[in-house]
């Protein structure tokens, strides 16, 4: 586990990591910049928002001009999205004032009054609002319908080398999504898949996971997860005009969509609360 | 002399336990194709 994406990068580089959930825009920028890597799925679709300080003076986006607001990354969508959102209010690029921050320092950050708001993925947003001192101003598919932000990126030798491996990840990945996802027992399923993953993965209190994904349940979603290049290209779109993509990329330079047409007919995970094992 | 020795010793214990990762090592000695992958996250959703 990291506390930035920055590491995740640094450790895909140096091979530390064979695998790893980045922002869409870096795995971008890094693929751009002739980094042997590839997107083969999402992490999820929506689950990130703007979050503002609940009693404080922003009560609507335009108060946001003049203030300062934390992104994680530059190349995060979570920076997009501000962008999207600065131009329908008629706003400029210098009107707000973004900060890089790791994601688990930015609700301390508003609570402190360092900063007046952040865009950050879940389970963030969640965290203010639970500990009463953040309210949502928006959340990112208010502004994106088809937002994405977490993307599955491997390293081109691994794929090279082992498809059968990278296509086990995947299909891994689609299960649990469907598994999440099976309408009748969503809510029941998100609630104990808060539990375990926030014990024995994220080390966080299962009480805020269950509020990221159950309130409303659609707030993060895990399905469809095929990376798909209308959402891509918007996406590199967006990098360009606010300056952090240099060139034009073709989708099929930093998408491989094999694992995921691979792992179109899979069927969630057999397992339900109490089972020892997952089938 | 001895002293230094003892402290040298200690020191490179001290890294040896501490600092190094004997899963990634032993990992990377495999064949390629047995070899764990590694996934990095971060938590968010």
């Amino acid at each position: 586990m990291f506390q930035g994406f920055p590491e995740i990068k640094e450790a895909l580089l140096s091979n530390r990591m064979q695998a790893g959930f980045m922002v869409a825009p870096m795995a971008i920028a890094l693929r751009a910049q002739g980094v042997p890597i590839k997107i083969v799925y999402l992490g999820h679709r929506y689950g990130s928002a703007v979050v503002v300080s609940k009693d404080g003076p922003v009560r609507q986006f335009s108060d946001l001009r003049g203030k300062t607001v934390a992104i994680p990354s530059r190349f995060s969508d979570e920076r997009l999205i501000l962008f999207r959102a600065m131009e329908k209010h008629g706003m400029k690029a210098g009107d707000i004032r973004m900060v890089e921050m790791a994601p688990p320092d930015v609700a301390g950050a508003l609570a402190a009054g360092a900063i007046d708001a952040f865009s950050m993925g879940e389970p963030f947003p969640s965290q203010a609002e639970i500990g009463g001192f953040g309210r949502v101003l928006f959340h990112a598919r208010e502004y994106w319908p088809d937002y994405i932000s977490c993307v599955l990126v491997v390293r081109q030798d691994v794929i090279d080398r082992r498809p059968e491996a990278v296509q086990v990840l995947v299909d891994g990945i689609a299960r649990s999504g469907l598994w999440l996802d099976n309408p009748p027992k969503r809510k029941a399923r998100r609630e104990h898949a808060a539990d375990f993953v926030g014990r024995y993965y994220f080390r966080q209190d299962p009480k805020l996971l269950r509020w990221a994904l159950s309130n409303p349940l659609d707030r993060v979603e895990y399905q469809p997860l095929t990376p798909l290049r209308g959402d891509f290209e918007l996406i590199v779109r967006l990098m360009r005009e606010t300056g952090v993509l240099d060139r034009a990329i073709d989708f099929s330079e930093y998408v491989d969509p094999r694992f995921a047409e691979g792992a179109q007919h899979q069927t969630e995970w057999r397992y339900e609360p109490g089972d020892s094992r997952a089938e | 002399m001895l002293a230094v020795g003892a402290w040298a010793a200690v020191i490179t214990a001290a890294h040896v336990v501490l600092n190094v990762d004997y899963n990634v090592l032993l990992n990377d000695r495999l064949p390629i194709d047995k070899r764990k992958l590694y996934v990095a996250y971060i938590p968010v959703t």
